[in-house]
């Protein structure tokens, strides 16, 4: 297949799983949601009253109706204003979404860095005391619930009953020793959560370079253990680290930080979906769909991209 | 002979030792509880609020007199509930579709399956589930539903390529050779040879269930009768401003424990019945199992 051929094939599938993905949410989260005609009607409404408001939310339509409106809209981008609030969603978007961002990249990114570094010193240590003890730090992360990191770090670092350091929740950024003070705890337990799957992954990376031909080579030369390592190892390990941490910026966009979020009292994008889910506000709800569709579409055709960027053997 | 050279490995490496014995302790009790046995009192409650260790109540008692030992004993059995029937299942569900995928690979229905699984792994898990319950009205199985919705797929895409690795094997050429039909050959002779598969990929949804309970019915989307560890996480969070923090260091030390073992044991298996992973790297897709919320969902 040629360039172009390949690069019709890809937006093609991603076509497709904007269509799967929308459909499939639609049907669970707004087609099969509550109905919330009964609430807004307010106490004892007439039948009419009920008929107007299903009309008023579209619920009279039948599904195929729906789900093409539903369309419509993500092409424009417009859903209108959410049903509980009565906010519009773009705007509701644009105030939840960068507070997630910014909840959650820190740990995420330091997440990375630090698994990256354990990874390379277990994988120069195979089978040495080091490697063992990565894989039991690792492991550990790996078996403690998400939760119960979260609470523990928050009663160790953040309660009168431990360090008392930070504020046990709530969330103020408008200056960046408040925002410091606020994400420090969220990103500690994803820090200390994430490392022990993204270490082990990581090793596993390095380990397969590390018995490479090209890398005994460039030992070979007499590069430093250190050059070969940022040189050699690193830029050869982009593809598998850039699939992953490309795949992981849909889920972190939109999924993102629920459980954080709630815990914390965090108003992001995460909280917000959820009480979408919870009061049945299809608005919120389709935008968010949409929103994490499209935020994989993009990733799946540019992860096609990079990698012709960044591996010379796949530009042909 | 595959499983030979396991327990030949399992034997001498102390450490999966003892995390199969952890295990079968806490399927021991499990037991127990299913049977009535132990843990029948969890929801008894007593005059004795946020009392501490004693020889009545082993573990202290909660914020409303409940023992806390017998809630965690079942909560184990909860644990083990979820864990087997969302393993069972998703591995069923992916042993089938993935074998189909596999066998008809680079066909319409290899096709179809796949866009499938990329489309449940598209939505983001605890939606899924939260959408799931609240569209089957908060009824008991949804959480179930939905896990083995969500979890089948990774099963499903190891399958898959072990199958296109079997077909053009020499023996199954030869089974179609003779006129065996495909489903014969897919059941009797690709099927068993994945087995391996499976039951690691078992121990690892066994494990992300058990997980995601404790998320799900902390969010109040899990469990609706009965009590389980992610409930008493939940219910704790209240004793630890009270300075009371027994039921959370018992709900998650269990919680702790049973998965640890578990992971050890995955990984032992891995290790001694997959040799393309001798040192095991996620199987998965890029992103961390869909068990973990690992990027804090």
């Amino acid at each position: 297949m040629n360039t172009s051929g390949l690069v019709r094939h890809g937006l093609l599938q991603a076509v497709a799983l904007v269509l799967g993905v929308t459909f499939l949410g639609f049907l669970l989260m707004v087609y099969f949601a509550p109905d919330l005609s009964y609430q807004l009607a307010g106490k004892n409404p007439t039948a009419e009253q009920i008929q107007q408001i299903r009309q008023q939310l579209g619920y009279d339509q039948p599904l195929p109706v729906r789900y093409l409106q539903y369309l419509q809209e993500l092409a424009t981008f417009d859903f209108g204003y959410s049903d509980s609030s009565g906010e519009r969603v773009t705007a509701l978007l644009a105030r939840t979404l960068p507070v997630s961002a910014a909840l959650l990249l820190p740990g995420f990114i330091l997440g990375h860095i630090l698994a990256m570094g354990l990874g390379a010193v277990a994988a120069y240590g195979r089978g040495r005391w080091t490697d063992r003890l990565i894989a039991v730090v690792s492991g550990t992360g790996m078996s403690i619930s998400f939760i119960v990191v979260m609470i523990a770090f928050q009663l160790v670092f953040a309660s009168s009953y431990g360090l008392n350091w930070f504020p046990a929740r709530g969330w103020q950024w408008a200056t960046p020793a408040q925002y410091l003070s606020h994400v420090a705890v969220p990103t500690l337990t994803i820090l200390f959560v994430s490392s022990g799957y993204n270490t082990r992954f990581y090793r596993a990376v390095f380990v397969e370079q590390i018995g490479q031909d090209y890398v005994k080579a460039a030992r070979a030369f007499g590069y430093s253990r250190t050059r070969t390592f940022f040189r050699v190892i690193l830029p050869n390990s982009l593809l598998p680290v850039l699939t992953r941490v490309l795949y992981s910026v849909p889920a972190i966009l939109v999924g993102g930080s629920l459980l954080l979020e709630s815990y914390f009292g965090i108003p992001g994008v995460g909280k917000s979906t959820f009480d979408a889910i919870t009061s049945g506000d299809q608005p919120v709800l389709k935008a968010v769909i949409a929103l994490s569709s499209l935020a994989l579409a993009v990733v799946m055709l540019s992860v096609d991209r990079l990698y012709r960027v960044v591996d010379p053997r796949l530009r042909g | 002979m595959m499983w030979q050279r396991w327990w030949e490995r399992v034997r001498q490496d102390p450490v999966t030792l003892a995390a199969l014995v952890l295990i079968m302790l806490f399927f021991g009790v499990a037991c127990g509880s299913w049977l009535g046995l132990i843990g029948g009192g969890w929801s008894d409650t007593s005059s004795l609020l946020r009392g501490g260790f004693s020889a009545e109540h082993w573990f202290g008692t909660n914020a409303i007199g409940q023992d806390i030992f017998q809630r965690a004993v079942f909560g184990t059995g909860v644990a083990f509930q979820v864990g087997v029937s969302v393993a069972l299942g998703a591995t069923l569900l992916g042993a089938v579709f993935g074998s189909l995928a596999g066998y008809f690979h680079q066909r319409a229905g290899d096709g179809l399956i796949g866009w499938l699984m990329g489309v449940i792994e598209s939505i983001p898990f605890y939606l899924l589930v939260a959408a799931l319950a609240f569209a089957m009205q908060g009824h008991n199985l949804a959480m179930y539903l939905a896990m083995t919705l969500a979890f089948w797929t990774t099963t499903a895409r190891l399958v898959r390529a072990e199958t296109i690795r079997l077909r053009q094997m020499p023996f199954v050429e030869a089974a179609r050779t003779l006129g065996v039909g495909q489903s014969a050959i897919l059941s009797r002779h690709i099927l068993p040879n994945t087995s391996h598969l499976l039951l690691i990929q078992f121990t690892i949804t066994f494990v992300g269930a058990v997980k995601a309970e404790v998320v799900l019915s902390f969010l109040g989307l899990g469990i609706q009768d009965g009590v389980s560890w992610g409930l008493m996480i939940a219910e704790s969070t209240s004793d630890l401003l009270a300075g009371h923090f027994s039921n959370f260091l018992v709900a998650s030390i269990s919680l702790f424990l049973l998965v640890m073992a578990l992971n050890l044991l995955a990984d032992a298996m891995q290790d001694a019945l997959d040799p393309r992973f001798s040192h095991p790297a996620d199987p998965g897709p890029a992103e961390p199992s869909p068990a973990e919320p690992s990027h804090g969902t």
